[in-house]
């Protein structure tokens, strides 16, 4: 029998590779051509509106007071914003955004929320990452039902596996190591003893097999201590990094902390967006060589209230924004059903309306960039969602692997 | 003694407490005495944290910091030096001489407090009270990420959660909520009623600058952030009925709970770090889950607060999560019930809760088993491996970092949790053999008997396989590397 080790040996990668027991990877899995796809959760709860500000409806700066921004110029909010469309702007902090956005590879989508609508930052990560009706509806991750449909190999950028990419699916984790080396005599006896056990074994066998490695990516990342402001973009660069490798995982999971914005809005959004638009410039520079078969998504659990709170922040709310990314994205424009920022606009007085569930996002890219069928996706990776179509026209045509 | 005490008395060590010392559970006669004996007494560390500033002595000279700094930031702008632009950016903040201030003014209060912590964790006779409470300081989840809360974590445990920790629920609950720290992080201290006085009298005064075309300023308002995690995390849990209406009104009824002005403190004229700000707060009658609340000030919250700590959805709330700690991921249904009972039974004392947690036979069933956090596994090392912490805490808390649990900082106010599923990962078990490696190598070597003392530490856990581990290993070293990376060593039994 093959085993794990051997097979990373025998396609020369030292991370990455699941379990390939039990199924014939269909002919573009190995293919270096094949579709690529990283999925990043901001937690906390990103303000939307901040993020792309609908500069142009009448609501939007009366509404938003000290925190309005503007493409004519600077505000007490920040810098002048990047014109997008008649209605909407980008946050000044997302310089390299725009670009991509100018390149038609950026394409952001106004008002969408997971179907959970509560307010609680937990319940809702929960939901947007079990892809279920509600918070409790699944035990496991979307994500991962999604790479166990698709065969693919799949990756969380994080030391521990999140829910969304819990799973039956096999899934590795890297974060960034810890500069020892490990004497392999310890590793020989510490084997038979997490054999034993149950619950870890298959962890530990993983991370023997991995061995922390070696994973070529990034030398600096090795032991480097992660300077403020540089986590995203060390981590981006790893997921694109991995991404682009031969033989590497397709699927590629991250998350971020830090955007539950109650005080002081402005000041923390310049620095955290800035730090975005650093991670996707890493990204993009990673993963250039297989750029134009790549997309991200780039969500949140929820936007926020669409006034200023007391404080020069805002609450939580409900319909938020989301970024789609990547060569493969037919970007340049703004997506979604913008539902107007008017107070009588608005969801029970305070919120921006939901207006997209972000499950048909998800569904779209999964049907178009990884070719999964509509009922797998409203059977097994959206359990019940049969009612949500797939997004159509999010992606180029012809760019994914058919 | 008999199997079953040993195995009772490594569970007391290993489960209820931080980890078994050497000499811990050899000394554990009655396991369930020197469980309960701990909660008779002061917790330890009076002396490790004897010296350090209280929480009014850090806003006093973080006051005085900030005066400095915008002093020295009119300097920069005057003289176009810039020297405050506090540009983004890693090499830029190491020069940024505003955040070389605070690491002067704080740097070595920070790293005494560690020191204290980790000390006290290493050595404690009262391991069950310790743990109790970091299970609370992780209840009422505080992150030094947030700048504004940073000064502030180490003391709410210290002021707020240690002498309470064994008493009423009630009175834990209104120290934590009028901690500095608490206020802070939750965005409490900024938050005015929009029809207070101050309210009233700001937006007169922008309606006067609005009439000459200044450039308008923000009203004063509310902000529903600490009301909203009182309800869900700290009292009754998500998902037991109240709705958005309840946040708002808490929010309103908790206008005022503030923190003293930096005026005040340079003054000298307040004695506490807490201050009630009669004109921010919101007038008028609330209703909070169906109950009417008078406008009595500072008390109208207060009552709410009361109200919420008495509930039924709170009792069966924290009766969940202690026996998620203690017992397993999954606490037996039967457990939860009976420390529910105990708490609503007692007024919500938390002592008489403890007090059945141990004596319930669930308790010490063999499925009981925890996985042990990062920080547990951390703590076990120091004391089975009775590893001396030197003068610098800096070590310990880049292995609790690298391993995914850095203090005081979980990434929510949710805290870390304490569910195998959160920490096992074939990353994660790497990086703790890693660090098994790195912690081996910090044991003394003088008298060193690996066998003894893995023997010392794991009780009947220490199986014949690991046995055999540990004695194959061609020196001590290696030995406590394998024992601190074995598997039986990654759990709480």
């Amino acid at each position: 029998m093959t085993t794990r080790r051997d097979l990373l040996t025998m396609i020369g990668c030292g991370l990455g590779a699941a379990s390939f027991a039990g199924w014939a990877p269909p002919s573009w899995a190995a293919n270096p051509a094949g579709p690529r796809l990283m999925f990043v959760l901001l937690r906390g709860g990103l303000d939307g509106v901040h993020a792309v500000p609908p500069v142009g409806d009448p609501g939007y700066a009366p509404l938003r007071g000290a925190l309005a921004l503007s493409p004519a110029g600077p505000t007490a909010a920040g810098g002048a914003a990047f014109a997008l469309d008649g209605t909407f702007a980008l946050h000044p902090s997302l310089g390299f955004c725009a670009r991509l956005y100018a390149q038609r590879d950026f394409l952001p989508i106004v008002a969408a929320a997971p179907p959970y609508w509560g307010r609680s930052h937990f319940e809702a990560q929960d939901c947007v990452e079990n892809g279920t009706n509600s918070p409790s509806g699944a035990e496991t991750g979307w994500l991962n039902r999604a790479v166990g449909a698709c065969h693919q190999q799949g990756l969380s950028a994080t030391a521990v596996t999140p829910l969304i990419m819990r799973g039956p699916a096999p899934i590795d984790a890297w974060s960034p190591p810890l500069p020892n080396r490990v004497n392999p005599i310890l590793l020989q006896r510490l084997e038979p003893l997490y054999g034993e056990d149950e619950a870890l074994a298959g962890a530990f066998a993983d991370a023997i097999a991995e061995q922390g490695e070696e994973t070529g990516i990034d030398g600096r990342i090795r032991g480097a201590q992660l300077a403020i402001g540089q986590r995203l973009p060390t981590i981006f660069a790893a997921a694109g990094a991995f991404l682009a490798r031969r033989g590497g995982p397709r699927i590629v999971f991250v998350e971020d902390y830090g955007w539950d914005t109650h005080a002081n809005q402005a000041a923390i959004l310049t620095r955290k967006l800035a730090e975005l638009d650093r991670a996707v410039h890493a990204f993009h520079d990673a993963v250039l060589p297989v750029w134009s078969r790549t997309v991200a998504i780039v969500v949140t659990e929820f936007g926020r209230t669409a006034r200023v709170n007391g404080t020069g922040g805002t609450d939580h709310g409900t319909g938020g924004a989301m970024f789609l990314l990547g060569g493969a994205v037919d970007g340049g424009r703004v997506g979604g059903q913008w539902p107007g920022m008017r107070p009588e606009d608005l969801y029970q007085h305070r919120d921006i309306h939901a207006t997209t569930d972000q499950r048909v996002v998800f569904k779209g890219v999964l049907a178009t960039h990884l070719g999964m069928s509509e009922e797998v996706l409203a059977r097994v990776v959206f359990p019940d969602s049969a009612g949500l179509r797939p997004a159509g026209g999010l992606l180029r045509r012809g760019v994914h692997a058919a | 003694m008999v199997v079953e005490a040993v195995r009772a008395a490594a569970s007391a060590a290993n489960r209820f407490g931080l980890g078994a010392r050497p000499d811990e559970i050899a000394g554990i006669e009655d396991p369930a005495a020197w469980l309960l004996a701990q909660l008779r007494r002061p917790p330890d560390g009076a002396a490790a944290f004897a010296g350090l500033p209280s929480s009014l002595e850090y806003l006093r000279r973080e006051a005085e910091l900030n005066r400095e700094r915008r002093r020295l930031r009119r300097l920069a702008t005057a003289t176009g030096t810039g020297a405050a632009s506090a540009a983004s950016g890693s090499a830029a903040a190491a020069r940024n001489p505003l955040a070389r201030l605070f690491r002067q003014a704080f740097g070595d209060d920070l790293r005494r407090e560690a020191l204290a912590r980790w000390q006290i964790a290493a050595t404690t006779t009262t391991p069950f009270a310790e743990r109790l409470v970091r299970f609370w300081s992780n209840h009422f989840a505080v992150s030094v990420d947030k700048a504004p809360a940073r000064l502030y974590a180490a003391p709410l445990e210290r002021e707020a959660i240690r002498p309470h920790f064994a008493g009423r629920f009630a009175d834990l609950l209104l120290a934590v909520e009028t901690h500095p720290a608490m206020l802070r992080y939750l965005d409490q201290a900024q938050s005015v009623g929009p029809d207070s006085p101050l309210a009233r009298r700001v937006d007169r005064r922008l309606a006067r600058r609005a009439v000459r075309g200044d450039r308008p300023a923000q009203r004063l308002g509310l902000n529903e952030n600490l009301a909203r995690e009182i309800l869900e995390l700290h009292t009754l849990g998500a998902d037991s009925g109240y709705t958005q209406a309840d946040v708002t009104e808490f929010a309103r009824a908790l206008t005022g709970w503030s923190v003293p002005f930096p005026a005040q403190l340079e003054r000298g004229r307040v004695d506490r770090p807490f201050l009630y700000r009669a004109a921010a707060h919101e007038p008028g009658m609330r209703s909070v889950r169906g109950r009417q609340y008078p406008d009595t000030g500072f008390d109208q919250a207060r009552a709410i607060l009361l109200d919420l700590a008495a509930s039924r959805a709170t009792a069966r709330h924290l009766a969940f999560e202690l026996a998620r700690h203690f017992v397993a991921d999954a606490p037996p249904r039967a457990l939860v019930d009976r420390l529910t009972a105990a708490y609503l039974d007692s007024d919500g004392d938390l002592g008489v809760v403890y007090a059945q947690l141990i004596e319930a036979p669930a308790s010490w069933a063999p499925a009981a088993r925890k996985f042990r956090t990062p920080q547990d596994f951390l703590i076990a090392a120091l004391r089975g491996g009775s590893i001396a912490l030197g003068s610098r805490p800096q070590p310990f808390e880049w292995f609790a970092a690298r391993l995914g649990q850095p203090t005081f900082m979980p990434r929510s106010p949710a805290g870390f949790s304490d569910l195998a599923t959160d920490w096992i990962g074939s990353d994660a078990l790497w990086k703790r053999v890693q660090a098994a490696e790195g912690l081996a190598q910090r044991v003394p070597r003088a008298g060193l008997d690996p066998a003894m003392l893995a023997h010392a530490t794991l009780g009947p856990r220490f199986d014949a396989p690991t046995q055999a581990a540990i004695r194959r290993a061609e020196a001590p070293q290696q030995a406590l590397a394998t024992l601190f990376a074995s598997p039986a060593f990654q759990w709480r039994v």
